[in-house]
């Protein structure tokens, strides 16, 4: 169901984060009869995986494994989805944990809006698309993108121009150019942190020339180039449109880093890159593609042997480590690369018409300054107790997914699974307790 | 077509002259900048018994689905069909609002027509039409001839058995437990901890393993929720989710007596583990030599090991060095590696090995400085939280690593007999390929994880196993718990080969997979199983020896006419309706409801229906 606005009420558990990992664990505590709330600080639920193109290693669209859960997770009579809401803090109490709020104006009655899109075909100010990484351009007003949830329009006041062509377009008058960011605070019994990661900048190693040259792209760009409804259709290098011939994907080329202060593993890299690599043969068959690593982490079920799939596919694996990429020739690219395996004579360079970097995931979210959950070393949230992998510091705060350290789908999906499965243990723990307060207090009564 | 098969009993739920809804759904381009939607429409009002026939740009939005809900109400539908994306997406929904609106949601029908239209034929925007207004077709032939179902409702036994003692077995029974279910908890040794008894200091807590191991025994034995049974094994097992019948044969009785006991469950929990590889007798000298160990063995030497000195002690030798070979068991490659007695050979990772070989060859480089480490590995997989840590502090603690390639596995060898060094031959690609000679003490087999052993439920339940031979979840990204077994539930290493961690975190959601399933009284269960038409059912049997499906289809004898007949009798629960049974009764008495022989008679009407407006 889709908020409606109220100021002041209780949930059983409020998700932080409505991503894979946040939906998986708004269903199974919504399954077992538990009322939730997630709060999404984007305008659609569904995370960094309804952006990606299809999943290792089974090669599913992701788009087509992640709106079901999204649907799901909508159509729930006990989850409340609050989308494009940011936090502002969690405290908690002996009656359960305080979540404060702030619902941020979209410009747009939610229960007007039909999701027409009227009011985006009549908007005429663009400005670069988030959603497609920057790909494509996206008008002022506009539902997030196809299978967004909810589809309801969203007006950026940044780009918005304020000329009222959408105000005349919109067949149910849901336009509301005053509209006021909104306080609400939630009572809940238990917290899930689900808030996912980001990715270091793409020039967090200036060597690597990504903010020099536009070929130089991120992984998610190339997810987005790869994705059946992505903004070009097919392949093709930003820069100049041409399809690209070789591809370099660099991978720890922002993780296992001393140097740039990641140094542990982001997990999921090795794995997207052999993917993506698949993906690029598939599409353009004639394509070189190599894969520059240092070790290749295939560790999940299926994954070794889609990483030999990738092997006997022709796909080039070298262990090496690259120290730079120097632009050339205006839009193409150098690498240099130090070969530790073979051949023996060590330092190449390799030119590629467009290079992947593998950048490190950090978090997304710092909760100690909203929250008393605590953090490692590492940024991600802190979790000490070995017997419950998503037990926080907090008692009734648990984390899910890559907001507790890089994750990728299936393992953010378990965790969420065991995260609800703590939470639940710990409202019927709390509702047992309630229920013998209760008791006592009837007996002091009669 | 003339259906020899109709079912009279059916037919009187179905109407002469049915009023079916075809909405079709432009996704937003995703369909309609392929297929001529508006086309579609048009052509489908001239299907018989299309009554609607309109266009959406979201049929899945809620604007969409209203439409729905007013036209059933103001044109009288009593059949809707949406073509769109795959029911897998949203065949729920469109089920959802046709109840909404006071409608049977088996009266519903789905096409897809994005997948199997416009994705399928993106450069050939007049046939992906043409097939989309053919496969609507058929739909509207199919839902016409549906008969209104109701889901199939049976008790709900609120109670767990949860098969394995380790951690993944306590964790899901301490989880169920801590919320009210009672859990019957199997294991086949002597005593709660499984793995967890041969582990020393877990990664990347430090924490010692038996610890945890008492730790969460003590919570299990606490709970009077849980039913221990030690030295046991499950005998026996048939039935179905929220009803399954339990044989449980052990000594667990008074004074170790041996015992069988029966017991009624209504899901049960695979938390039945891994085996260690076993390297064979003589594999990287295995067996041949006395100071070959795999990680297993290492680990309890880690753990006995008291002796005070900078050199490792083991049965009277000083171990001046040691090698640790990675992949033993794990990542074999065909053509290379021998199979094992199954014939088959491991090609997959077992994910926990490498983290554990950078754990032990730290402790032995910190406690034992003088007995030199030496590190022989693919890929070192240190991916999880923390153990990057474990390679950075094994590579300053002076442990020396060396790479081969999984077709150019080192040999061991001992050329003068039990009591000398072994002697190690690795092709390294650290160093370019170069053929490297490593005298050493100690060899130490970093052992992959192979499949637990649980054949009785295996074979019982039919629970399907992968390629690697461990358990097979649903879909490997999103049901990881998940068996094709309804009710029955995967946690820890019985699915594939995890750490700890990932075990704990398994378990936990296996055990709210399982909280779900106990969440109502009853089960509900989708109604497309097998139907026997008494009438015609002549007690051939061939439909029961067609039946994989224990206890699906049973022969009852009732009285008619003064004589015993023979009839075929289905059990909803069992079925899952296959339709095994359909093909090969000869009086075509049987048939899979939702799915009857009639209905697909008219899929095929509908399918090769001349729609062109001078044919209708």
């Amino acid at each position: 169901m889709i908020a409606t606005a109220d100021q002041e009420r209780h949930k059983d558990a409020v998700i932080i984060g409505g991503g894979i990992a946040g939906l998986q664990s708004a269903l199974d505590l919504a399954d077992q009869g538990y009322k939730v709330a997630v709060v999404e600080r984007q305008a659609s639920i569904g995370g960094r995986m309804i952006s990606l193109s299809k999943v290792y290693p089974t090669l599913d669209c992701a788009s087509c494994i992640t709106t079901p859960k999204m649907s799901a997770a909508a159509h729930h009579d006990n989850i409340e989805l609050l989308t494009y809401t940011e936090v502002n803090s969690i405290r908690p109490g002996p009656e359960g944990h305080t979540v404060v709020l702030t619902r941020k104006p979209t410009y747009v009655n939610a229960d007007k809006c039909i999701g027409c899109r009227l009011c985006e075909y009549a908007c005429d100010t663009e400005y670069p698309d988030g959603f497609e990484q920057g790909l494509g351009s996206v008008r002022a007003i506009s539902v997030a993108f196809t299978n967004a949830i909810p589809q309801k329009a969203v007006l950026d006041a940044d780009y918005c121009l304020a000329c009222g062509l959408c105000l005349r377009a919109c067949p149910t008058d849901a336009i509301e150019f005053d509209q006021q960011p909104r306080r609400e605070t939630i009572h809940a019994d238990v917290v899930i942190v689900a808030s996912g990661f980001q990715l270091n900048a793409l020039t967090v190693k200036p060597q690597y020339s990504a903010a020099r040259n536009q070929n130089v792209i991120s992984p998610l760009t190339l997810e987005r180039l790869l994705a059946p409804h992505g903004p070009y259709g097919r392949v093709l290098r930003p820069s100049d449109g041409k399809i690209p011939e070789s591809i370099a994907f660099v991978q720890c080329a922002g993780s296992r880093d001393q140097s740039i202060g990641v140094p542990y593993c982001s997990r999921v890299c090795c794995m997207y890159a052999i993917k993506q690599a698949m993906l690029l043969s598939g599409s353009l068959p004639t394509a070189d593609i190599t894969i520059y690593y240092m070790d290749i982490r295939a560790f999940g079920k299926g994954y070794e042997q889609f990483y030999q799939n990738a092997k006997a596919m022709g796909i080039n694996f070298v262990r090496g480590k690259v120290s730079k990429i120097d632009p050339v020739d205006k839009d193409d690219l150098l690498v240099h690369v130090e070969y530790t395996e073979e051949p023996q004579d060590c330092v190449r360079k390799q030119r590629h018409d467009m290079v992947v970097l593998a950048q490190g995931m950090i978090p997304q979210w710092n909760p100690t300054t909203l929250s008393p959950v605590q953090i490692a070393g590492d940024g991600f949230v802190a979790t000490p107790d070995p017997v419950s992998p998503c037990a926080t510091n907090v008692p009734g705060i648990f984390v899910a997914g890559a907001a507790a350290g890089p994750k990728d789908i299936v393992d953010s999906i378990a965790e969420a699974g065991a995260a609800a499965m703590e939470a639940g243990r710990y409202l019927s723990k709390r509702a047992s307790l309630d229920h013998a307060g209760r008791a006592v207090a009837l007996e002091l009564i009669a | 077509m003339d259906n020899v098969n109709r079912n009279v009993a059916q037919d009187a739920a179905v109407p002469t002259t049915p009023r079916v809804g075809v909405y079709i759904c432009r996704c937003g381009g995703n369909i309609s900048d392929v297929v001529d939607t508006e086309h579609v429409a048009e052509i489908c009002r001239l299907i018989p018994g299309v009554a609607v026939s309109k266009v959406h740009t979201f049929m899945c939005s809620d604007p969409g689905q209203q439409t729905i809900s007013d036209d059933i109400k103001q044109e009288k539908l009593d059949r809707v069909v949406v073509a769109s994306c795959s029911p897998f997406l949203h065949e729920l929904t469109f089920r959802g609002a046709v109840v909404r609106s006071k409608m049977n949601p088996y009266l519903y029908e789905q096409v897809n027509i994005r997948e199997q239209c416009s994705w399928a034929h993106k450069h050939d925007p007049r046939g992906a039409t043409a097939k989309a207004i053919q496969l609507i077709s058929a739909a509207v032939g199919k839902v016409s001839r549906a008969t209104p179902l109701e889901k199939i409702r049976l008790p709900n036994h609120r109670r767990a058995l949860v098969v394995g003692g380790g951690p993944a077995g306590m964790k899901v029974a301490a989880d169920l437990a801590a919320c009210g279910i009672s859990v019957v908890l199997v294991e086949q040794s002597d005593r709660l901890g499984g793995k967890l008894h041969t582990l020393n200091r877990l990664f990347p807590t430090g924490q010692a393993a038996t610890e945890l191991a008492a730790k969460m025994e003590s919570q299990v034995l606490a709970d009077p929720k849980i039913e221990i049974l030690l030295n046991s094994k499950v005998t026996k097992v048939s039935g179905f989710i929220g009803n399954f019948e339990v044989g449980i044969h052990g000594s667990f009785g008074p004074a170790g007596k041996t015992t069988d006991i029966h017991t009624t469950v209504g899901v049960i929990v695979m938390a039945t583990g891994f085996k260690p590889y076993v390297p064979a007798d003589g594999e990287f000298n295995y067996k041949k030599h006395p100071t070959v160990l795999t990680t297993v063995d290492f680990n309890s030497l880690l753990a006995t090991q008291n002796a005070e000195g900078r050199i490792l002690q083991y049965e009277g030798r000083s171990i001046r060095s040691i090698a640790f070979i990675h992949c033993v068991g794990s990542r074999q490659v065909d053509g290379v590696h021998t199979p094992g007695p199954d014939g088959r050979i491991n090609t997959y990772c077992s994910r926990a090995c490498c983290t554990t070989v950078l754990n032990q060859a730290l402790q032995v480089r910190q406690r034992f400085p003088d007995t030199r480490v030496y590190d022989l590995h693919q890929d070192i997989r240190a991916y999880g939280r923390g153990h990057e840590d474990y390679y950075t502090n094994a590579s300053r603690a002076g442990v020396v690593f060396f790479r081969y390639h999984g077709d150019e596995p080192p040999s061991v060898t001992n050329a003068n007999g039990p009591t000398s060094p072994l002697r190690i031959d690795v092709k390294d690609y650290l160093s370019w390929g170069e053929q490297l000679e490593l005298e050493v003490d100690m060899v130490v087999l970093a052992v992959g994880m192979t499949a637990g052993s649980c054949e009785t439920l295996v074979d019982q339940l039919k629970l399907p196993r992968g390629e690697d031979r461990f358990l097979q979840e649903i879909h490997p990204k999103l049901r990881p718990v998940e068996i094709s077994v309804n009710g029955v539930l995967l946690a820890g290493t019985a699915q594939a080969p995890m750490n700890i961690q990932e075990t704990l975190a398994a378990a936990g959601a296996a055990a709210v997979k399982a909280r779900v399933m106990f969440s109502t009284e009853e089960v509900e269960l989708n109604p497309y199983v097998a139907e026997v038409d008494t009438r015609l059912c002549e007690g051939t049997g061939a439909c029961i020896t067609q039946c994989e499906y224990d206890g699906a289809l049973v022969m009852v004898e009732t009285q008619k006419d003064g004589r015993t007949v023979r009839k075929a009798h289905v059990n909803p629960g069992q079925c899952v309706g296959c339709g095994a049974c359909v093909a090969v009764c000869p009086t075509q008495a049987i048939n899979v409801n939702g799915w009857r022989i009639d209905q697909y008679d008219a899929m095929v009407d509908g399918l090769v229906r001349d729609l062109t407006p001078a044919a209708v």
